[in-house]
Formats: C-alpha cells, sequence, structure tokens
C-alpha cells in the first residue's frame, strides 16, 4: 500500500529558474524509477525566511505531493540532503492526519443536520442563516488572553 | 511578522480587553473579576487542519519571543494544542515561523 507524503523544499535564492525546476525533475525521476506517483507540485515562489539559513535570508518554497513507498522518500531524502541547491526540506506522512480530518469533519457534519432536523429544520445550513459578526469575536479571544497575563 | 506585530498591539480589543487590565494585584479580592472564559480557537472555529504549512494560522501562537503560547494562556484544548505544537516545529523547521526573535 502507498502511503502519502508531503514534501517541502528549500532551493536557494542564488538558483536560476531552471535549477529550479532540474531539481523538480530530478525528485520525479526518482519517484517514477521507484514506482511511486507525483500527485501534485506547487511552487509557492521566493519568501523570505524566519531566519538566516546558511547566509541566505530568502529561498524559493516547492511543494510536492508524493504517494508511494517509504524506500522512495528515503532515497529522495538523501538525495537532497547531498544537494547543494536544496538549503533545507522536510518530509512528512500525510494520509494518516487527512484520515483523521476527514473523520472529524463527516462525524460533525452527521451530528448537526441529526441535531438540525431533531429541531424540524433541514439538514443542511440555508444561506442567510445564522448569527453575523463571527468574525469580529473570534480574534479578541487572543489579544485579551495576553493582557491577562501582564 | 504580521501576525505577531497585531498580537503586541493588545489596545485592538476594545472594551472587553480593558476590563482586564483594570484587574489589579488586590482587586481579585475585593470583588470578584469577570474573566471572559477562555475557549479553544480551533474548537470554536472548527478547524480541524492545524496545517504547518499555514504561518498565518500559527503566528498568534508564537508571541514575540517566538515561543509556542502555553495552553493556560491560549486556552487552548489539549488535543489542538498537540496539534498546534507538532504544526509549529514542523513550520520552524521550514523557516516560515522562527525559532528564536532576533
Amino acid at each position: 500500500m502507498d502511503r502519502k507524503y508531503e514534501l517541502v523544499y528549500l532551493v536557494s535564492p542564488d538558483a536560476s529558474d531552471e535549477q529550479v525546476a532540474d531539481v523538480h525533475t530530478q525528485v520525479d525521476d526518482i519517484v517514477q524509477r521507484l514506482g511511486g506517483r507525483l500527485e501534485k507540485t506547487d511552487n509557492w515562489g521566493r519568501r523570505r525566511l524566519a531566519y538566516e539559513i546558511g547566509r541566505h535570508k530568502e529561498a524559493t518554497y516547492v511543494l510536492e505531493a508524493i504517494s508511494g513507498s517509504g524506500e522512495l522518500l528515503k532515497e529522495i531524502d538523501r538525495r537532497l540532503k547531498v544537494s547543494d541547491l536544496v538549503i533545507r526540506h522536510l518530509i512528512v506522512r500525510v494520509d494518516e492526519d487527512q484520515d483523521v480530518i476527514e473523520r472529524t469533519q463527516t462525524k460533525r457534519g452527521n451530528a448537526s443536520s441529526r441535531r438540525r432536523t431533531a429541531r424540524g429544520l433541514p439538514p443542511e445550513r440555508q444561506p442567510g442563516e445564522g448569527q453575523r459578526g463571527e468574525q469580529d469575536d473570534d480574534r479578541d479571544d487572543r489579544f485579551e488572553m495576553t493582557e491577562n497575563r501582564r | 511578522m504580521n501576525g505577531r506585530k497585531t498580537f503586541g498591539g493588545g489596545g485592538a480589543s476594545g472594551g472587553r480587553g480593558r476590563a482586564g487590565q483594570t484587574q489589579g494585584k488586590d482587586g481579585q479580592q475585593r470583588r470578584p473579576m469577570f474573566r471572559r472564559r477562555k475557549v479553544c480557537k480551533f474548537c470554536v472555529d472548527k478547524i480541524d487542519d492545524i496545517n504547518y504549512k499555514d504561518a498565518r494560522l500559527l503566528m498568534p501562537f508564537v508571541p514575540e519571543r517566538a515561543k509556542i503560547l502555553p495552553r493556560r494562556i491560549s486556552g487552548t484544548c489539549a488535543l489542538h494544542q498537540r496539534k498546534l505544537r507538532v504544526a509549529i516545529m514542523r513550520a520552524r523547521v521550514l523557516a516560515l515561523i522562527p525559532y528564536t526573535a532576533e
């Protein structure tokens, strides 16, 4: 059974666009070779780093969603570690977390529709229903916390 | 960065925020303080996915010194604090969030 992973890597800001694309093809090659599938790639572009890595203050972020075996990801990890262009990378397994999220969402949906039918309402929330001004409120909570502390 | 700034400027909370400040050291004994019950942001907003890629979501939980805001202050429930912690640690690896304030 294939597992789903997310790979994010940071390419050095000195690298040209071709070099960034090159790293991507390298990853793709390994994925193809070891029988995985590249589900999605997303180039976030150049971002400022929260702290300096080496002497770099910014980097190009690339996200790849990969499904494949652990061996495959191990190989990718090894290759990225060796690469000079990639200054940082992170591989995260996501399938289990996604399952949990889906389950809680369906559970919440079911619970809400059950409550709604019990109250004699249509199971789905209708447009224009519910309180307004929710957005203003939620942020306030956090501000208040720090003030209480001082 | 932005998220951290708004966090420091507590004045944005308006009237209710000020009520918290009037409570002095002895204010607690004289009259019962109205402390608003803290609620878990993620439970209230029904955010299931605390994702490490979403720095905007995480920033309010790493105030000025970039330390993780403890549960007793943020009011986050145990389950979500745990997920939050993992997300923050991952975001730090990717330099989306600082480890320390420089």
